[in-house]
């Protein structure tokens, strides 16, 4: 699936000046480094970082400028300075002037740097060391004492800063202002004592705190998890996608040893740029979680799980699913290239459309959306960059998808982009953004979006996946977008979800987009496959197909990396009766009644492609090797081989070729019905959403990143903090008839009917304690 | 101490000069120091809430500037200028002896909490070197013995005028208002430019 989009039409004015004799042409507004490194002329920096504001902090990129005929009196920040032409630029390479400022910049700056590089994290990989050995002075003339401080400190539970050995590049205090917006830490003190640091009271606690550890071009700021884990030139390094949402960061994976040690953000400058999040970097100890399932298992006679072979296991999975009337559910987490091993087994091996991707909260409405207008649809994060007007709906990028929101800050910041979102409260996320907020109770969201006006064909409306919790919200957003031309795109939370429609891994759609109730689309798919037929009828969905577990009606049940209790609190009860097959990763409440129990390789053990929100194919390799643990398609494959109905899908590589090599669907889509919501009503309507670090199974065993997650708060309104007799940071009750989640309250300017909490978090899960998501009657009371 | 609604009348006065409001940062803090002595933490969270910064953007102004302090002064916070020519002058030797009399170390405060003592850079007023200051009140043309007989008057209470500024010398707290931009009607006392600040432009007026 390609995404190329070609960018504005901008036409630039160009430049040309002279670095080092040679004659280069640039577009106005390029700095001299830059300018130089088109040449392929390296000028040393530590400050200078393309995608930050320029500051010329460090001092390290001083060139010899003439302009004119007319000399700079004394060396200039490369980094800084504008090309202009007639600009005549000596570097260190043809500069004497330019190569002693450097060497001398490079003295004072080891002035007060420690000896460290034998025990520093960065040593082997460092720009100082790098550079101090290109372009500095081999001996040092300073024989005095060295500033020292205390090491290293923690200003976030996951990031320790040793002040010695910063440089004062601000790269790190310039990201977290410019990209991330949460100025929390910052350069304190002055003249030699001048040092990175935070409010006392307040840590480091940014989403996005792990890049000013990548950026740091020092050892200054280390990551507590790897310190001291590695050496840079042990580690072989990986190409990966991140697992952990659908933002689609490009990462880069480490291994020593056959142990990941580390993920680093990768660069894509069309999608991440050059950030990821930190549950991206951090949250990677789940694949080797001590309830790993390692070996094939089979639940005996005496209904005891018992480790099995290979070649028994899945004869044994191949018999229950041949006898029984058997469905599919997929998580949201499945690569492309297993979601189509499943989307197909479905149908060749099962002979069904009851195949379901949505382990979660979900609609009828939702998978018709998602049929008829989300399907083979792109809009790109640069639609973004460009859009005059951005309108969020039942969607909260800092926490849902986090580079969604660096993405819309960024053009917040630096062109005033309008933004609108329609969520229960203004969240700090909204705050930067400076969003107007539409203030909604969870429920009411499609009476207030015919209430948005004045969008156009270059504005976005971006869906989150939770909005199919208002009865009517997708139909109400889908036609505010025909209506106006403004794009709309939907943003699920997990990676695999965009590629489970595309691949078919829905009752309602073949892979390609091909609709189920088009004979030309079943013709086609049946024709490539090499089967005789493909079921007809719209599959059941997620919670039809619990139900029909339930009523007997369907008996076995093929379930790969789902949670029951992201769907509902009552899930499990149906599955209890069913011969169930389960691929699964860790011991979970799945394995616990399944019949039989077939590993599967976590991540960085397989290759494999997501589909972000985009739809933009995001392809990662195997990191670690692990022999026995295989991607799904692959076992799904050897399952179809014993049943006698193969689906010949040997490996990743098969199943990407198969899949691409079917194409896209061009004919008619599946007309869209449209829901109308009513307004609901209620004293105390819950709103919900899942926070960006929680009690997510995928962020188990990083103790020092679940450290620095937002805390877990109420948020009521002024009038009922009045009410109840409460001010922010009291306890206040949450309940229905089910449970109840106790938790701090915060005051907010939430609508007076409504009150929200986090749904995931471990001190509040709603689904399991309340047994509900969002939109429904609860109480609070002071507690 | 909680701040009470007085104070949030004169926060926001102080905030209303400004066009962006960012911009009264630095008056907010010294109505901080004039509330309390010193920067509390408080304050700190108090003004970022105000203005809309991160905590850690009002740490980084106060601890830039020497100004503000995050502990508390003496009710007198005398300044000695140990910048070349006030040094090279006497600044050094007066540092030293009051040093010595007071009993304390640099940044410290006397027991009764009367006095404290910084070293500090120029303050423009090298035309008067060696220069002390207390409350950032000018004492000019200091010598050791007359800087010791500055802090023993002001231990006792009875503090001399300074040589140019305000008829009276403002405590701490009072000075600490005034550079809040908050007016204590005493801007028109004192002498401001005198005589070594002007000869140069005489000389140069008489071309010579
Ligand atoms: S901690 Fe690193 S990134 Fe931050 S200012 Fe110091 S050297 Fe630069
Ligand atoms: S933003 Fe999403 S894709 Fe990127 S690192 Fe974070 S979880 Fe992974
Ligand atoms: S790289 Fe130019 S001043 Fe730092
Ligand atoms: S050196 Fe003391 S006032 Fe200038």
């Amino acid at each position: 699936m390609s995404t190329q989009e070609v960018s504005a039409d901008v036409t630039l004015e160009l430049i040309t000046l002279t670095i080092d004799g040679f004659e280069v042409t640039v577009p106005k507004g390029t700095l001299v480094i830059r300018a130089a490194e088109k040449l392929g002329i390296q000028i040393p920096r530590f400050c200078d970082h393309p995608l930050l504001d320029p500051v010329g902090a460090c001092r390290q990129c001083l060139v010899d400028i003439e302009i004119n005929g007319r000399k700079f009196p004394k060396p200039q920040a490369s980094c800084t300075i504008p090309v202009e032409t007639g600009m005549v630029v000596n570097t260190q390479l043809t500069s004497n002037v330019a190569e002693k400022a450097q060497k001398g910049i490079m003295e004072f700056l080891l002035v007060n740097h420690p000896l460290d590089c034998p025990v520093c994290d960065k040593g082997g990989e460092c720009p100082l060391q790098n550079q101090a050995m290109s372009n500095g002075n081999g001996e040092s003339r300073f024989d005095g004492y060295k500033r020292t401080f205390e090491k290293p400190i923690k200003i976030s539970a996951q990031v320790l800063l040793d002040r010695e050995r910063c440089i004062l590049c601000a790269r790190c205090t310039r990201f977290s202002e410019e990209i991330a917006g949460d100025p929390f830490i910052t350069l304190n003190d002055r003249g030699a004592l001048q040092q990175v640091g935070i409010y006392e009271e307040k840590p480091f606690d940014s989403y996005f705190s792990g890049n000013t550890i990548q950026i740091c071009p020092v050892g200054a700021l280390t990551g507590a998890s790897y310190r001291f884990r590695a050496r840079p030139f042990d580690l072989v390094s990986t190409p990966s996608a991140c697992e952990h949402c659908a933002s689609g960061c490009d990462m880069r994976t480490d291994v020593r040893r056959g142990k990941t040690l580390r993920r680093l953000a990768g660069d894509d400058s069309q999608v991440n740029e050059e950030w990821n999040c930190d549950k991206g970097r951090w949250a990677f100890k789940y694949a080797t979680a001590n309830n790993r399932i390692k070996t094939p298992m089979i639940r005996g006679a005496d209904g005891e799980l018992h480790e099995a072979s290979w070649p028994e296991a899945l004869a044994t999975a191949a018999a229950g699913l041949s006898v029984n009337r058997a469905a599919v559910l997929v998580g949201g987490r499945a690569t492309v290239e297993d979601a189509y091993g499943y989307s197909k087994f479905a149908r060749v091996a099962l002979n069904t459309n009851d195949i379901d991707f949505r382990s979660r909260v979900h609609t009828d409405e939702e998978r018709d959306f998602l049929t008829s207008a989300i399907v083979g649809v792109q809009v790109n994060y640069s639609a973004i960059d460009r859009a005059d007007h951005l309108v969020l709906i039942g969607f909260e990028p800092e926490d849902e998808s986090p580079i969604v929101f660096l993405r819309a800050y960024k053009q917040v910041r630096k062109r005033g982009l309008k933004v609108t979102t329609i969520a229960p409260f203004t969240t700090r996320g909204s705050k930067k953004l400076n969003a107007q907020v539409i203030k909604s109770a969870a429920g009411n969201e499609s009476q207030l979006i015919s209430k948005i006006s004045g969008l156009t064909s270059k504005s976005v409306i971006l869906v989150g996946e939770r909005l199919c919790e208002s009865y009517g919200a997708l139909s109400a957003a889908l036609k505010l977008a025909q209506t106006s031309g403004a794009k709309l795109a939907w943003i699920p939370r997990r990676a695999g979800e965009r590629g489970a429609i595309e691949a078919g891994a829905i009752g309602t759609l073949l892979p390609g987009g091909r609709p189920v109730s088009d004979v030309a689309a079943r013709v086609d798919i049946q024709s490539a496959w090499g089967v005789k037929s493909i079921p007809e009828n719209i599959g059941r969905t997620t919670s039809e197909i619990l139900v029909g577990l339930q009523s007997g009606d369907i008996d076995s049940l093929l379930v790969g990396g789902v949670d029951p209790l992201d769907i509902s609190a009552d899930a499990l009860v149906g599955l209890e009766k069913a011969f169930v097959v389960s691929l699964e990763m860790r011991h979970s409440s799945i394995t616990e009644i399944a019949n039989v129990i077939l590993p599967i390789a976590a991540v960085v053990e397989k290759s494999g492609s997501f589909l972000d929100w985009e739809g933009r194919a995001r392809a990662f390799e195997t990191a670690v090797d692990v022999p026995d643990l295989r991607s799904d398609v692959r076992i799904l494959s050897m399952i179809a081989e014993k049943m006698g109905k193969p689906i010949n899908l040997p490996t990743v590589a098969a199943a990407a070729n198969e899949f691409a090599s079917l194409g896209n669907w061009d004919g008619a889509r599946a007309p869209f019905i449209a829901a109308s919501g009513t307004a609901i009503s209620g004293d105390t309507i819950l709103a919900s959403w899942r926070l960006l670090l929680d009690a997510g199974s995928l962020q188990d065993g990083e103790v020092n990143l679940a450290n620095t997650a937002h805390p877990s708060v109420a948020v009521i309104s002024t009038d009922r903090a009045e009410k109840l007799g409460v001010k922010s940071g009291d306890p206040v009750r949450v309940s229905n008839s089910r449970g109840e989640i106790t938790l701090p309250c915060e005051i907010k300017d939430i609508e007076s009917n409504s009150v929200w909490v986090p749904r995931n978090s471990h001190t509040s899960k709603t689904i399991a304690t309340l047994g509900i998501a969002s939109g429904a009657s609860v109480s609070v009371v002071k507690a | 101490m909680p701040f009470t609604n007085e104070d949030f009348t004169v926060i926001d006065s102080i905030i209303n000069r400004y066009p962006r409001k960012r911009s009264a940062i630095m008056p907010l803090l010294h109505f901080a120091q004039a509330r309390d002595g010193y920067v509390t933490n408080e304050s700190i969270e108090t003004i970022a809430e105000k203005l809309d910064l991160e905590t850690a953007e009002v740490i980084a102004v106060v601890s830039f500037y020497t100004q503000y302090k995050r502990e508390p002064v003496g009710e007198y916070h005398v300044g000695v200028c140990i910048n070349t020519l006030c040094a090279v002058m006497g600044g050094d030797a007066i540092y030293e002896g009051l040093k010595e009399h007071l009993g304390i170390e640099n940044n410290c405060a006397t027991k009764d909490g009367k006095v404290s003592l910084e070293r500090i850079e120029c303050n423009a007023a090298c035309d008067y070197a060696p220069v002390v200051m207390a409350n950032w009140e000018f004492y000019d043309n200091q010598t050791v013995q007359s800087a010791k007989d500055l802090v023993d008057a002001i231990r006792s209470g009875n503090p001399p005028a300074p040589t140019r500024g305000p008829d009276k010398l403002p405590t701490w707290r009072e000075n600490s208002a005034v550079l809040a931009g908050i007016s204590d009607g005493r801007a028109g006392e004192g002498v401001s430019a005198g005589e070594p600040s002007l000869l140069g432009l005489k000389l140069s007026k008489e071309g010579k």
